[in-house]
């Protein structure tokens, strides 16, 4: 099975052989720059408005026509596209070289990667980008002419990041686009600088990054110590010229998937590092939308599959993930069961199905990941921005508690509609796109060997089950039910006539990108069933062919019931891709009615059923701790932060008193008490300082020349 | 004669700025800092050494020829580049003063003018003598800007300053004089030029002169970089200090101490630099963390920046003790980029408190509301100085890391560091984050808080002045984050020059270790 494996993966990596008329598609592959130039273009444009003060929608304009130039370039570029990629040089970043081997220099460029994996990333991101700031050209509007430009600029630099990230064909121009995201992330998340809770999150979302980025800035440079390249196509050469197996030192080679891992537990938000996930959503919704569901937090699902071969050189790391992955997800859903705040529920969501993804990389399906990242941009942003509409109309309430109904409102319909397909698709509804993606990596728990790998599926299937709660438990108490509403405290004018408060429906920009990210979240589905082109033994259709000619391809399902007969895992007495249509529909059907008897049909008894556990002792912590996200966030404070804050001034205590105090003034007091008895000599307080200083250095160096001309063998002449 | 001309003109315009008319005092001064960065342009197109190594603009006319002394001038190419870093700041910090000095203003610029010279002088230097006269010469001006211009502490700051770095730099001096002591007992006449004496004193001194030396000459320059535990008077000196001393102290000053380790240190005791370096790593990865959480705790954000400094430089110092390429470049240009993105972090605190009248993080707060383009330089040199890729602080930070990490793999280069020393150095890009930031949100953002303090006749946001004064740092900050090449092409030569008697090093030292670890 193996050898197979890596039989596959010897065919085809590696720079090509370019005949000519692939010279001409490699002359249409230049223009990949332009993705990235374009919202660097926008960004500067934005700057422009933003200096110049500008009070119309221009900013917007700009950036979702200079996205949308870089998402027609990308899907240009699949169009062109033949495997296995290629490499486009843009501008030289750092060289150096100090001796002829290939670890006497090191070099990391601005080139650009072209391969079906970083296409199918890049063609989502600008996508999605596109939309969401078509979106958000009408959010923003109570900005306008405040901090439109800077909102927009600020999505030009996310965007530009999230390519670098992408299409970056080495590990440092990755890190480059890595601490870019994390940055436009800092920059959005503080968007409403003047609210402390704003700032907080900001900060968080940076520092808590940083703790990732460490990981990856040592992963980068153990892998050129190890292998003596951080480009991926010279490391790929090098593996594969070692035939893909661990010959080279024991250590490092076991430390750097955990390093990666590290850095994309960071970004993506897993345990422990995801407290600043649900913070994030301080900012303004769309980049909820954009960056902390769709696009940025799939990025260390990204790195890994990009490194997937380093992770194989070491299984025991790739349990680990599956296991951090199945933990996050599990963990995550008990959360978003207990939250009242929409937006909150749909992070904490957000964290899970990450949580699914790194399960899927785990158990060898770079295919279900890659899968699920695609279904889960589509219809998370649909959730996101659906809550966003509704934060938008109803003066920032989010409580579900505070509203219902919507379904029925005039205005709110589409809202209501295109929230129930992300609310199907999420909650794994058969024949939705995310039923098929999440049961790709259910499947494959099951099938894959690894410690404990069965346990885990079971606990990746009931966290369907309560993700389905979750997600309906929403839906049917924000657009179900009878019509209800409070209005949050963000109220605009214009909002309250008379007194009594008037929700504002969105309009054509809101309504009509919802119906597209929804067509699309629905039509996610379709790549399930299309034909594999590149291996027909391969399942999994057209997303499976994108990960085919990259990197990640070693974690393709082998097809169904062609397993080389080593063993063949079941469930339930049957193959588990078969089991799992069932299983995970029926598992989601019981959530499902949970959540319609608990929030549609008797939401009194709901609150009878909370009333009860939180009286019996044996029961009433678990309600408490999932309201309180376990408390991570404390355990947090109290492990990390409140030590090294009592570090810190204990530091600048030692640093005043001892370091200062003591040993330097106390060193300076001891000539000063000496002096006291020659203190007619110490005329004035500053000139004779120079004085002295003038005269040491001339007795010093007049001893210092008498002393060796005595000693001076030669003498002088 | 360009290396003259960089000498003299700041010479002659601290001259001229005594004489002329009280109004003229400010724009004399800044043309005069104008006509020397444009020298130090100019020297720079003619220089020849650029890459591959090697001296260039010398000038020599002997002093004491008797004793082997002369106005013996040069650079290389990492020298140069100091030379134009502070050639390039000069001006604005001229520029800078320009509304915040009010009295005494002939003083302020002549010496301003004068510590300019120094320090170019010490880059100049290749005669020993030359170098310590302008290495302790940078002292006196500096101590007169603190002790006249500075805040209300300025005549402790100041004296400390003083005393404190001359005790140094006399066990410095002795060092070198040790050192030009025992090549003339050898060479049989006297000579106190720079390469010679490097030559010598790197074979020719034994075991033990050598670390003698090392520790006569870190207790110099450490002192001035400054490496923990003798960085307490840094911070002093930095609050008190007015603005452009803060800015030329931070940007130029403390990189007398590591151009000090790079030029004397590195070439004149391999041997003990090999046996020490674990130590000194260690004294400058304790400075990093230790000055990191101390700027956590600051209220001040002029001392937390000062602080920062000492964390920083312990980078730049790490990067140094690599003793491979990497680590080396990474160092040079950690010196540039420091100078640039603190020293403009220090202009910005001196734009607020020209304002303010206070650098307390307590009493002000949401700057950004009322002060936008002010808000925008901080946040984007505080990005820089954090050190995100694509600004400047990143390839500097990332290849003094790389090369302390890389430090057993780089070929011939003797791998005394290792990944752990990286691994905890790293943890100090963490802090730097969470500090500065810190800052950042308390400082720019959040909801407006001003002090009662009157304000002064300045407008709310920055004029035209202080923006021309920060658009050339930020210039440099992108353009060395995108295009380090151009500075690491610029000093490949001199660093592989300088570090041509380590590979050879590398075999004997591992021997020397081995066997003093089988018979102690």
């Amino acid at each position: 099975m193996m050898q197979s494996i890596f039989a596959i993966q010897k065919s085809g990596i590696g720079v090509p052989a370019v005949p000519m008329e692939e010279v001409v598609i490699a002359a249409d592959l230049s223009w990949a720059g332009l993705i990235l130039l374009l919202p660097l273009i926008s960004l500067v444009l934005c700057g422009v408005c933003a200096a110049m003060r500008v009070k119309s929608k221009a900013p917007a304009m700009i950036t979702a026509a200079a996205l949308a130039g870089s998402f027609v370039t990308s899907v240009a570029l699949y169009l062109n596209y033949v495997p296995p990629g290629d490499v486009i040089p843009l501008l030289d970043w750092m060289n150096l070289s100090w001796g002829e081997s290939r670890f006497d220099a090191f070099s990391a460029n601005f080139a650009l990667y072209i391969d079906s994996l970083s296409l199918l990333w890049i063609m989502f991101v600008t996508g999605l980008g596109t939309l969401i700031t078509i979106y958000a050209s009408e959010y923003m509007e109570p900005d306008l002419g405040k901090g439109y430009a800077r909102f927009f600029a600020g999505v030009s630099v996310f965007l530009f990041a999230m390519g670098c990230l992408v299409l970056s064909d080495n590990l440092l121009m990755l890190y480059l686009g890595w601490e870019g995201v994390g940055f436009a992330s800092y920059w959005l998340i503080g968007y409403y600088y003047q609210r402390p809770s704003a700032v907080a999150a900001a900060k968080k979302a940076f520092i808590v990054n940083r703790i990732g980025d460490l990981g990856l800035a040592l992963a980068v440079y153990l892998i050129w110590v190890t292998f003596g390249t951080v480009q991926y196509d010279e490391l790929m050469s090098v593996l594969q010229a070692n035939d893909w197996r661990p010959e080279f030192e024991g250590w490092s080679v076991t430390a750097i998937p955990f390093l990666l891992m590290l850095a994309a537990f960071g970004k993506s938000a897993q345990l422990p590092l995801y407290v600043w996930l649900p913070d994030a959503m301080e900012g303004p919704t769309p980049v909820s939308a954009l960056i902390h569901a769709a696009t940025m937090v799939t990025a260390g699902i990204y790195l890994v599959a990009r490194t997937y071969p380093l992770f194989l050189m070491e299984p025991v790391s790739l349990q680990v993930v599956a296991w951090v992955g199945g933990l996050t997800a599990l963990l995550a859903a008990t959360i978003g069961m207990a939250q009242f705040d929409i937006k909150r529920i749909m992070a904490y969501s957000t964290v899970s199905q990450l949580g699914y993804m790194f399960l899927g990389l785990g158990v060898l399906t770079t295919y279900g990941a890659a899968y699920h990242v695609f279904t889960h941009a589509f219809f998370k942003a649909v959730l996101f921005l659906t809550c966003g509409a509704i934060m938008h109309g109803f003066a920032g309430q989010l409580d579900l508690r505070k509203l219902s109904g919507l379904r029925h409102m005039k205005g709110w319909r589409i809202t209501a509609w295109t929230m129930l397909i992300g609310c199907l698709c999420l909650a794994g509804f058969p024949f939705t796109s995310g039923y098929f993606s999440k049961d790709a990596i259910l499947a494959e728990a099951f099938v894959t060997q690894g410690p404990g790998f069965e346990i885990l599926g079971w606990i990746a299937i009931v966290t369907a089950g309560l993700t389905a709660y979750y997600t309906f438990r929403v839906w049917f108490r924000v657009c179900a039910g009878p019509v209800a509403f409070e209005p949050g405290d963000e109220l605009h004018d214009g909002d309250a006539h008379h007194g009594e408060f008037h929700p504002h429906a969105p309009r054509f920009a809101i309504n009509g990108v919802l119906l597209v990210i929804a067509i699309g979240a629905l039509l996610a589905a379709v790549p399930y069933f299309l034909d594999n082109q590149a291996d027909e033994h391969l399942a999994g259709g057209w997303i499976a062919d994108m990960v085919h000619d990259s990197t990640a391809r070693e974690g393709l399902p082998a097809g169904h019931g062609d397993v080389d007969g080593a063993h063949h895992a079941t469930i339930l007495g049957m193959d588990p891709h078969a089991a799992m249509y069932y299983i995970s529909g029926v598992v989601g059907l019981i959530g499902l009615s949970f959540a319609a008897w608990l929030h549609l049909w008797r939401r009194s008894d709901a609150d009878a059923l909370s009333r009860w556990m939180r009286q019996r002792i044996w029961i009433g912590w678990l309600p408490r701790a999932m309201e309180r996200k376990w408390y991570v966030d404390e355990i947090y404070h109290g492990v990390v932060r409140a030590p090294l804050w009592i570090l810190g001034h204990m530091c600048h205590a030692f640093d005043r008193f001892i370091i200062d105090g003591l040993l330097v003034d106390g060193t300076a007091r001891l000539p000063r008490t000496l002096a006291r008895w020659l203190q007619p000599l110490q005329s004035g307080v500053v000139q004779s300082i120079a004085l002295a200083m003038a005269g040491g250095v001339a007795i010093i160096l007049l001893a210092m020349a008498l002393f060796m001309q005595f000693d001076w063998p030669g003498g002088a002449h | 004669m360009f290396a003259l001309l960089l000498l003299v003109i700041p010479i002659l315009t601290a001259v001229a700025v005594l004489f002329v008319p009280e109004r003229t005092i400010r724009t004399c001064a800044f043309l005069g800092s104008l006509v020397a960065a444009g020298v130090a342009i100019l020297a720079a197109i003619s220089f020849g050494g650029w890459g591959n190594g090697g001296w260039g603009l010398e000038y020599s006319t002997p002093l004491l020829p008797l004793y082997g002394i002369h106005l013996s001038l040069g650079v290389d190419s990492v020298a140069l580049l100091l030379v134009l870093l502070t050639a390039g700041l000069m001006p604005l910090a001229i520029l800078g003063s320009w509304s915040g000095i009010q009295h005494r203003i002939r003083e302020y610029y002549t010496w301003l003018l004068v510590l300019s010279a120094a320090m170019t002088g010490v880059f100049l230097a290749r005669d020993l003598l030359v170098f310590y006269v302008c290495f302790e010469f940078t002292l006196v001006p500096m101590y007169f800007l603190i002790a006249i211009y500075g805040s209300s502490n300025r005549a402790w700051a100041s004296l400390k300053f003083f005393i404190y770095t001359f005790l140094g730099s006399l066990l410095a001096l002795a060092g070198l004089l040790y050192v030009a002591w025992a090549a003339a007992s050898h060479l049989g006449e006297w000579t106190f030029s720079i390469p010679a004496l490097s030559d010598f004193a790197s074979a020719g001194l034994t075991s033990t002169e050598q670390t003698w030396i090392l520790a006569a000459l870190l207790a110099g320059f450490a002192v001035k970089i400054p490496l923990f535990p003798v960085h307490t008077w840094l911070p002093l000196a930095h609050t008190e200090a007015p603005t452009a001393g803060s800015v030329i102290l931070a940007g130029v000053l403390l990189k007398l101490g590591t151009y000090g380790i790079y030029r004397f240190v590195l070439p004149m005791v391999p041997a003990a630099v090999v046996e020490w370096a674990p130590f000194l790593a260690v004294l400058a990865i304790i400075g990093i963390l230790y000055a990191a959480l101390i700027c956590w705790v600051q209220t001040d954000v002029k001392k937390l920046v000062a602080y920062s400094s000492v964390s920083h430089l312990g980078f730049c110092v790490l990067g140094l003790l690599a003793l491979n390429p990497l680590g080396m470049q990474g160092s040079v240009l950690y010196m540039i980029n420091h100078g640039l993105s603190t020293g403009a972090l220090f202009f910005l605190i001196g734009m607020m408190y020209e304002r303010y009248h206070t650098r307390d993080m307590g009493q002000i707060g949401g700057l950004a509301r009322v002060m936008p383009v002010w808000s925008f330089f901080m946040v984007f040199f505080v990005l820089a100085s954090v050190g995100l890729p694509g600004l400047n602080g990143f390839v500097s930070e990332f290849l003094c890391l790389m090369g302390t990490f890389a430090a057993g793999s780089t070929g011939a280069y003797p791998g005394l560091l290792g990944p752990w020393f990286a691994a905890v150095a790293a943890l100090g890009m963490i802090f730097a984050a969470m500090y500065l930031l810190i800052m950042v949100g308390k400082v720019v953002f959040g909801p407006v808080r001003e002090p009662a303090n009157e304000r002064g006749p300045l407008p709310a946001d920055l004029n035209l002045r202080e923006i021309i004064v920060l658009v050339p740092l930020a210039v440099g900050c992108v353009y060395l984050g995108v295009q380090p090449d151009v500075a690491m092409h610029a000093m490949e030569g001199a660093i592989r020059d300088t570090l041509a008697i380590y590979p050879d090093l590398a075999g004997s030292v591992h021997d020397m270790l081995a066997s003093t670890g089988a018979e102690p």
